[in-house]
């Protein structure tokens, strides 16, 4: 503790005043108070402040994390080394996880560290928490074979465009790692989309690959023939309702398995960070949307029409949308009632654009990227609504 | 008897409670007055250095309104006059003599109440120096005699940590206190008595007419007329503590500037949290003699009340001490330990699951970042103010609607500062609209 303490104001000067590395100071400071807490005394009343400052607060949603991404780590290993032709036992397949996965991770907080002190320098702003959490939302929103300067160019694009144009963490109005992820798939949809990408190959075993479908589950249903249901399309590519659920399959790193999304909520949702609101109304607005387009079916030839409503819950990136990016109280309504709102419009977005939009078929990014634009108005809304019940005091 | 209940707000859990024990301090060798932390008056001294007061003699007027006197808590010399920043007035300090003077003020006997003038009280509350502990919402100023107030409101207790309690300022006092509500009744205003529902002040109870239910701040008159309140005429209102009112009836009972004051002293860092028999404007040394430099001590309320030092002396309005431990040291890992010890309003420390109070201290617990929108401060607001959209209002110049989210029914009570995690200094910048829009007005 001592040492540590004499390293930092050991140091210090070249960070202050006149110092050589005073343009850094941003990032000194953000370093020292990763490891000391500052112990800052209240200037002005409430002379007591609650323990809970915005670095644990976002360290809970890395926690949270944690799940997906391991479960990411191993499953981009073992998808890998299925494809490739390598064995299958677990050391193989994390250590080819985590050669996937890590160098994104690196790329992704490497990048957005580097914008974001830039722009703190420049604006002589502290340095904020907010950018761990996107420096790892990001990645796991990838497809592992995604090349790492399409990977550095989205964490750029999510970081200065979706954040810092607007001032910043707390200002933005869309989730910056969404922003960066949209703006891969539409700069370069076709390798966001497709078989290939979804399956990291390693490069001798590219024949082998060929043989092998990487097709998604939300790509299958796309292929399904006529005459054939959604469902036994689904078996036929082996994706059961519980293969779906575990997530056990290609698909984007971080965002195949429900289960570990479903984990990240109850951590989020028990210390009080998610609000269960928006998460609980993008479920109910997805599978209210789902039952209702089962029920219109009948006519139609739409494939999607038919597929049972919790197996939207289940598929592609939705529970990782709703619980990890929906969440982000910065670009979601601040009013209680209208999160309910936003949650189940994100979820009936979502199923709409899967249905009857097919070349996107990842629906939940533009359902959160639509209700990010439209939460301040639906916050405008609820105050007017609350401040008509006020007795005026002026 | 109305029953108001307040689903909101919030009771830190806090050790150091005091104890209803009430030991009796002897007598200071000086006291002070403390116009700076008197809000909005503009104070025009009436003495200098080396001369000699007397208990209730005028030591200054406030400038807007000549009436309003400021009278001496001692009989002694005035030894010295301190300016603060700006050159604010910031403490008359006398050195009592042993044989203390004081002045007399027209007496009223219980039998004459029926037929006092509201304009012949007003002038004898302001001439007997206690009409200054009557104060006027929304703005807590000093109660304007010429505002027509819907009520008047004696709060018995704000629930905040920890002022002295009713239980023991009223003890053996019930009768006093009586006298007292006969007086402000005169003034032909409703008057209304609020007090904790958990308290059963026996003495006083047929006197009381709200039974207030609810978290901090559920007690604070500003919260109790925001409950109750049915149209925007009843917002201007004027009130007073329990302890207050006791301070005007022993005035005109006595003819004697009431000088007796019971304060609570309590926190972490006070050897024995207890109540102390001490009068207006007493050194706070005589009551925290232990008070280091390392310790915090906050006079008038945990979250409402300002720091002092040891040398200092308690305020007009003050009647408690919060000690506490610094917390000005640096914690390795800090945003990263499991948190038995740390108090949290969020569910993101182990210290959910401790059931004994907490010790608290004075630092920040993180650095200020920009609001992200929690919506913790919303959760709390006693009022139903938005505090992180209010915010936002303000820093567009946006008066108009932040006057319409409820900034004028803020009862300032810090719980949207304490819970905020980015740190922003919530009820400052609150307090200091109310403040500006205060002096606009004029």
């Amino acid at each position: 503790m001592k040492i540590i303490h004499k390293l930092f104001d050991s140091q210090r000067k070249h960070f202050e005043g006149k110092g050589k590395l005073r343009m850094l100071k941003p990032l000194f400071e953000a370093t020292e108070t990763f490891f000391l807490l500052p112990g800052i005394v209240a200037r002005s009343g409430p002379y007591v402040r609650d323990s809970l400052d915005l670095k644990r607060f976002m360290s809970f949603v890395i926690l949270a994390l944690m799940p997906p991404f391991f479960f990411g780590i191993y499953n981009a290993g073992y998808q890998s080394c299925l494809v490739s032709g390598l064995p299958v036992d677990f050391l193989t397949v994390v250590i080819r996880g985590l050669w996937i996965v890590m160098p994104l991770v690196v790329i992704s907080y490497g990048v957005g560290f580097f914008w974001e002190i830039l722009f703190a320098s420049i604006r002589k702003h502290p340095i904020s928490e907010g950018l761990l959490v996107t420096g790892l939302l990001f990645p796991l929103t990838l497809p592992p074979a995604v090349p790492l300067w399409q990977a550095a160019l989205g964490i750029s694009f999510g970081v200065v465009i979706g954040k810092e144009v607007f001032g910043g963490t707390g200002r933005n109005i869309f989730n910056p790692a969404l922003t960066g992820r949209a703006f891969l798939f539409f700069a370069y949809p076709t390798k966001m989309s497709g078989d290939a990408v979804w399956v990291s190959i390693s490069g001798t075993a590219q024949q082998v690959a060929d043989a092998v479908t990487g097709a998604t589950p939300l790509a299958v249903t796309v292929l399904t023939e006529s005459g054939e249901t959604v469902l036994t399309a689904l078996e036929k590519a082996g994706y059961t309702f519980s293969r779906l659920f575990w997530g056990n399959y290609p698909g984007s790193i971080g965002d195949t398995s429900a289960f570990c999304s479903l984990v990240g909520a109850v951590i989020l949702i028990l210390v009080g960070v998610a609000s269960y609101r928006i998460i609980l109304g993008g479920v109910l607005g997805l599978l209210s949307t789902g039952w209702l387009l089962n029920y219109l079916s009948a006519s139609s030839t739409n494939v999607w029409m038919v597929l049972p409503p919790l197996h939207h819950l289940v598929m592609g990136g939705f529970a990782f949308g709703i619980v990890y990016m929906a969440t982000d109280p910065v670009s979601a309504p601040g009013m209680e009632h209208v999160k309910w709102l936003y949650g189940f419009l994100i979820g009936v977005l979502t199923v709409l654009i899967r249905v009857f939009n097919p070349a996107f078929p990842e629906g939940v990014m533009m359902a959160i990227l639509f209700m990010n634009l439209f939460s301040p108005l639906l916050d405008h809304i609820e105050i007017g609504w609350r401040l008509k019940k006020r007795i005026s005091n002026v | 008897m109305i029953s108001v209940t307040v689903t909101k707000g919030y009771d830190l859990p806090i050790s150091g409670r005091p104890s209803p024990e009430v030991k009796t301090l002897k007598k200071p060798l000086r006291v002070a007055s403390l116009p700076e932390r008197i809000p909005f008056i503009k104070p025009r001294l009436q003495v200098e250095v080396h001369d000699h007061v007397k208990i209730g003699s005028v030591l200054y007027e406030d400038k807007q309104n000549t009436d309003l006197k400021f009278l001496s808590p001692g009989s002694g010399t005035v030894t010295a006059i301190n300016f603060g920043e700006r050159r604010v007035l910031r403490e008359i300090v006398i050195e009592l003599d042993r044989e203390e003077q004081v002045v007399d003020f027209p007496k009223i006997a219980d039998s004459d109440i029926r037929s006092l003038e509201r304009e012949s009280l007003i002038r004898m509350l302001m001439q007997g120096g206690v009409w200054t502990l009557i104060r006027e919402l929304p703005f807590r100023n000093i109660a304007d005699p010429k505002s027509s107030p819907s009520s008047i409101w004696v709060v018995m207790d704000s629930g905040e940590p920890f002022q002295a309690s009713p239980e023991v300022y009223l003890r053996g006092r019930e009768a006093l206190f009586s006298f007292g509500l006969k007086i402000i009744k005169r003034l032909g205003i409703p008057v209304n008595v609020s007090a904790p529902d958990h308290l059963r002040l026996l003495g006083i109870s047929e006197m009381i007419t709200h039974r207030v239910r609810g978290p901090y701040p559920a007690h604070d008159p500003g919260v109790v007329l925001y409950q109750t309140k049915k149209s925007a005429s009843e917002n201007v209102c004027w009130y007073l503590t329990g302890q207050d009112l006791l301070a005007i009836a022993s005035l005109v009972k006595n003819g004697k500037y009431p000088v007796e004051r019971i304060v609570a002293a309590g926190g972490s860092r006070v050897k024995t949290g207890c109540h102390f028999q001490t009068r207006t404007g007493a050194p706070i040394r005589d009551m925290i003699p232990e008070l280091a430099d390392d310790t915090t001590c906050v006079a008038g309320g945990l979250l409402t009340g300002y720091v002092v030092d040891a040398d200092s002396f308690l305020g007009l309005h003050e009647t408690s001490l919060f000690c506490m431990d610094k917390g000005d040291q640096a914690q390795l890992f800090g945003f990263l330990r499991p948190g038995l010890a740390k108090h949290s309003y969020s569910r993101t420390f182990l210290s959910v699951f401790r059931k004994q109070p907490f010790d608290m201290d004075s630092g920040m617990h993180g650095e200020e970042r920009a609001c992200v929108n929690c919506g913790s401060c919303t959760r709390v607001c006693p009022v139903d103010i938005l505090p992180q959209f209010t915010i936002k209002c303000l820093a567009a110049d946006a008066i108009e609607e932040v006057l319409a989210h409820g900034l004028l029914d803020c009862v300032e009570c810090g719980l949207c500062s304490y819970v905020c995690p980015s740190k922003i200094e919530l009820r400052e910048i609150l307090r200091k609209a109310k403040h500006d829009y205060y002096m606009e007005q004029k």
